[in-house]
């Protein structure tokens, strides 16, 4: 008599550990990122030790090393800015407007906004900077 | 006794129905890359350039105090360096400086008056000096043309 040896079965490989895994990281990604309008231009915010945490929302305005302007990720005209803005203000006016600017930006381009966002109506506004990791160098 | 030429019919039991998990694997997939794509993941912060004043009896620009108060200007030139009374300032001596004045009882107010040439990090590093000295009353002021 011959005995034939069973044939063993590959187990199915389970999906259950990749849909972990992609889970995990989905989650990782949802809290580590912030969800902000990305300036259409490089903008690499001033260092500063002493900033406070930023809470995401209102309305961010971008200013590139030239000068140019974004808002909410949108190329505006300096010109346009206020028409822009203004109605942006008018739905929220506790709206948090948040000015991100290059470091290396001159502040002709800068410290104007500041003024025209406050006769604006806006009632908060901050300068974007990056926690700093060592000295400045001047 | 059952009658042997009636045959019972059975229905059989329907395969219990898997729900498949590769719509949600897709789903996730979909989402993960969305996530990863559209965040950005700079760490930012923020210094307040216009705050909200609830107290109108700070509107005046005084800082509310009683006591006297010491103003100091800080003018930054186009090469951003901070100078006060014609002497120009590295940020630890301006921070020392601060630290000086202050120690002297009085609220310090501090005024920068920067040049439009002067870059963003100039302003900042002076704001962030006071800030680490411990300043709570800085502004900074602008010439403008006059009409």
């Amino acid at each position: 008599m011959k005995l034939s040896r069973p044939v063993t079965r590959q187990p199915p490989e389970t999906i259950v550990a990749l849909i972990d895994v992609v889970f995990f990281l989905l989650v990782f990604f949802m809290l580590i990122g912030r969800m902000d309008a990305t300036a259409p231009f490089d903008v690499a915010p001033p260092t500063a030790a002493t900033g406070a945490n930023m809470p995401a929302g209102g309305i961010t305005i971008s200013v590139s090393e030239g000068g140019n302007i974004a808002v909410d990720g949108v190329l505006v005209d300096r010109n346009a800015l206020d028409d822009t803005v203004k109605p942006l203000i008018a739905q929220d006016a506790n709206a948090l407007v948040r000015i991100n600017a290059h470091r290396e930006t001159e502040l002709r381009h800068v410290l104007p906004l500041v003024n025209r966002m406050e006769a604006l109506g806006a009632q908060d506004v901050v300068l974007v900077v990056t926690p700093e990791t060592s000295p400045p160098s001047q | 006794m059952q009658d042997p030429s009636i045959s019972i019919l059975k229905r059989h039991k329907p395969p219990r129905a898997l729900i498949s998990l590769v719509p949600m694997i897709d789903v996730m997939l979909i989402l993960l890359v969305f996530f990863m794509v559209t965040s950005t993941y700079l760490n930012l912060d923020m210094i307040p350039a216009v705050e909200r004043v609830d107290d109108a009896s700070t509107s005046d620009g005084s800082s509310g105090s009683t006591g006297t108060a010491t103003t100091i200007m800080i003018r930054l030139g186009a090469d951003g360096v901070p100078t006060t009374q014609g002497r120009g300032f590295d940020l630890p001596a301006l921070e020392a400086l601060f630290l000086e004045r202050m120690a002297s009882g009085d609220d310090l107010r501090v005024l920068v008056l920067p040049s439009g040439a002067a870059d963003m990090q100039a302003l900042v590093s002076v704001m962030d000096a006071a800030t680490r000295a411990g300043v709570t009353n800085l502004r900074v002021v602008r010439l403008e043309v006059a009409e």
